[in-house]
């Protein structure tokens, strides 16, 4: 493992146009400067990276950089270890300290990173997961998805008053979720007299609906040609919920849930609610039942479909379930894609 | 009838010091800032002297190694995309907001409030960048290089961070920069397009924009600092460098009255005219200069015997002292005849250049000397021009101070000029 280039690539994978030049004394001394401000910990796992090709590390160099443009004062937030702090609204970054992050973490990491790669990285998770397949010379994932209540309201079967989506983001693998209890909620001036809670009901409700929106805009059935069903998702059943806090008006829940399993007829999802920081409900399992009819009149798009993809700290053997989509031969990862 | 337009805060961050009250001593006291300055140490340098702010360490090019003094804390994202005239900008921004009694209302998201600025650019940040740039490719440069170092940093950086509404923009002039900002601040106030302007001007005082005068063969050569800046002496050779800033707020009357603020003094007219004659040379008689004398004090309404003291704009290098000298003479007639008691003509008001004391500012000479007499009409002196040994004899028949003195003027005049011959003047008057 102290060789550097011929460990890093497990499957040769390490795009053509980036062979990195040895990592010198000098490049160490440079690093040791442009990380002057940074953890000593980001340099050890920035060193540790570039002398053994080990990607492990990255994610403490990408905290570490981040950490370093954050304003001291929130900067305990990102030692929380919570993937889902959004950039802009938790940690106050604006589109030009993006831009400092990213040219510290190219001068770091010695990677170049093209401005469309950017645009869809709206949480600290979305960096991690970017950068690691960056390091692996793995195409980025699939970014995820960001809904704005209008977009929400306009997919959903669901409907205010009784919707309890403010804002999504919808990956392949993953949504999130955030809702803030306004206290105007019809309900709340019976649940319950004088003392407005949250029925844990409802944040069940909420989980399901997330699940919903999963399955609305970010899971795709294998079936060719056929997307869900609006019209026919309904709840079948759940397990192992329990509600560990008491959500007040002003509470702003953020409600995440992964796909367990995904099948025609059914779906089934883990849910987890939190208030900042505090475990506030889960649930281990929530199924829901759908149904197909065809896509609209372009077909979908051809992509393979990525359900267990890329998770990143996973760690399990992303490389086989993604590389198709790009043929190693030609490599980078963002040349030949028309999409823009 | 037109408004009046008064000052009524100040600002000041200067080689003499980085308050009013200490400005004020070291002008009556004739302290210099002037200094053997450790950057131009290397043999291949013949430049030896400069007039550094003291209190600030802005060496690095990376704003965030900057130190400063206590009193001001600043962000990361406010400093980042600053010069080091920025930094000093900043921190007599809030001097002048604190010295004219302003509240946060007054200022900040007031459409009411504008603010115009000079300064040369950061030829430093700018340096750096490029460096970068064509050393680690054009997708390293820093994302706030450019506002960072180019003509207008000052503007762009005070504007976004005292959230200012009103107009705003920048000045180019070269040494006449500030006194066209305070100019037309003035000419907005009277017009009735604000009730408050702040006017500002600074210059990073440092090697990458002081050394290339020498090239030109305009910086003094002298090693002893106490002799490298003398205007109006025979043996004058250039000029020596500073940095710095200078802020004054200008306020309508109806405002000063709302607000029950004490005010220094009145701006009461300006005036400006140009050479036409020479990119970087002085006019030899003054004409430019001498017009723009003329028109601020017709604007004014003032007779020039009216006048009791003007801040020239003399930066110690010998064309340009001369050609001011003869710009005086011609405006204050009579002034050039031997008479009286002293060989002096009673026309000529006492004349004095506090870059003596400070060096020379460049952009930022216009607003600091303006800055000075505003001081000079509260306080009630007359500044000396410090450093003359032996006094060039074009002068013979003008009034030139060599000390500071005890009286109080009722107007006086600041005199600016810039390359290409821009010349300003600007009448203030005791309240």
């Amino acid at each position: 493992m102290t060789d550097v280039n011929a460990s890093v690539s497990p499957a040769g994978n390490r795009p053509a146009d980036k062979q990195p030049r040895p990592f010198s004394a000098e490049d160490e001394v440079a690093l040791r400067e442009s990380l002057k401000r940074c953890s000593s910990a980001t340099l050890e796992a920035a060193l540790k990276f570039l002398k053994t090709g080990d990607v492990e590390p990255l994610p403490t160099v990408v905290i570490g950089v981040i950490e370093r443009f954050v304003d001291p004062d929130l900067r305990p937030k990102l030692q929380e270890g919570n993937d889902e702090l959004r950039l802009i609204e938790d940690l106050g970054i604006d589109s030009l300290t993006m831009m400092e992050i990213v040219i510290l973490v190219e001068e770091t990491l010695r990677m170049t990173i093209n401005n469309d790669e950017l645009r869809n990285l709206r949480t600290v998770g979305d960096i991690k997961v970017f950068i690691d397949c960056k390091a692996r010379g793995l195409p980025p994932p699939q970014p995820a998805k960001f809904l704005p209540i209008e977009q929400i309201a306009a997919v959903m079967p669901i409907q205010p008053p009784f919707l309890f989506l403010n804002e999504a983001s919808i990956s392949s693998t993953h949504a999130s979720a955030k809702y803030k209890i306004t206290g105007e909620e019809f309900f709340l001036k019976g649940h319950f007299k004088n003392n407005p809670v949250l029925p844990a009901s409802i944040m069940l409700e909420a989980l399901g609906q997330l699940a919903v929106l999963y399955l609305l805009e970010g899971f795709e059935p294998t079936e060719a040609g056929k997307v869900v069903n609006a019209e026919q998702i309904f709840f079948t059943g759940c397990e192992g919920v329990r509600a560990h806090r008491v959500c007040r008006p002003g509470d702003v829940l953020s409600l995440s849930i992964r796909p367990k399993r995904a099948k025609m007829p059914l779906a089934t999802f883990e849910g987890a609610i939190r208030v900042g920081q505090e475990k506030t409900a889960i649930a281990e399992e929530i199924t829901l039942t759908f149904g197909l009819k065809d896509a609209p009149a372009p077909a979908a798009a051809p992509e393979a479909e990525a359900s267990a993809a890329s998770g990143g700290a996973g760690g399990a053997a992303p490389a086989s379930v993604v590389a198709p989509a790009s043929p190693a031969t030609t490599g980078t990862t963002s040349s030949s894609s028309p999409t823009a | 009838m037109a408004g009046r337009v008064f000052i009524t805060g100040l600002g000041l961050i200067t080689s003499i010091g980085n308050d009013v009250p200490s400005v004020t001593a070291a002008l009556r006291e004739l302290r210099h800032g002037i200094q053997l300055y450790p950057p131009f140490a290397g043999d291949d340098v013949p430049v030896k002297v400069a007039a550094p702010v003291r209190g600030f360490d802005t060496a690095s090019n990376d704003p965030e190694d900057w130190t400063y003094p206590d009193a001001y804390r600043i962000r990361r994202e406010v400093i980042r995309g600053m010069a080091p005239h920025g930094l000093y900008a900043w921190c007599a921004m809030q001097q002048a907001i604190t010295d004219a009694g302003l509240g946060e209302a007054d200022f900040a998201n007031n459409p009411d409030t504008g603010l115009y600025a000079a300064s040369g650019g950061s030829p430093q940040l700018m340096g750096y960048m490029l460096g970068r740039m064509h050393q680690l490719g054009v997708m390293r440069c820093s994302p706030l290089g450019i506002v960072a170092a180019i003509s207008g940093t000052l503007n762009f950086n005070l504007v976004a961070h005292f959230k200012i509404k009103g107009a705003s923009c920048g000045f180019s002039s070269a040494c006449a920069s500030s006194a066209h900002a305070l100019g037309y601040a003035y000419d907005d106030l009277v017009l009735g397009r604000a009730k408050r302007m702040f006017v500002v001007g600074a210059e990073d005082g440092n090697v990458d924009s002081i050394l290339p005068f020498a090239g030109m063969r305009a910086l003094s050569l002298q090693r002893d600092p106490a002799l490298a800046s003398r205007p109006f002496d025979a043996a004058r050779d250039g000029f020596v460098g500073t940095g710095g800033a200078a802020v004054l707020v200008l306020e309508t009357e109806d405002e000063v009255q709302r607000r029950g603020a004490p005010v220094y003094g009145e701006v009461a007219a300006w005036g400006q005219a140009s050479d036409g004659h020479n990119v970087a040379i002085s006019h030899p008689e003054g004409e430019g200069l001498a017009l723009a004398m003329r028109r601020a004090l017709q604007a004014a309404q003032l007779a020039p015997g009216d006048v009791d003291y003007i801040n020239a704009h003399a930066t110690s290098t010998p064309i340009g002292d001369l050609s001011e000298v003869r710009a005086i003479k011609s405006v204050f007639a009579g002034s050039g005849e031997e008479g009286g008691a002293g060989g002096r003509s009673p026309a000529s008001p006492a004349i004095s250049s506090t870059k003596a004391l400070t060096g020379h500012g460049l952009s930022l000479a216009g607003a600091m000397e303006s800055a000075f007499c505003a001081l000079a009409l509260r306080e009630g002196f007359l500044p000396g021009s410090a450093h003359i040994a032996q006094l060039d004899p074009e002068c013979a028949g003008l009034r030139i101070l060599r000390k500071t003195v005890a009286e109080p003027p009722r107007v006086v005049l600041n005199n600016s000029s810039g390359f290409g011959g821009a010349n300003v003047s600007v009448v203030l008057k005791r309240a």
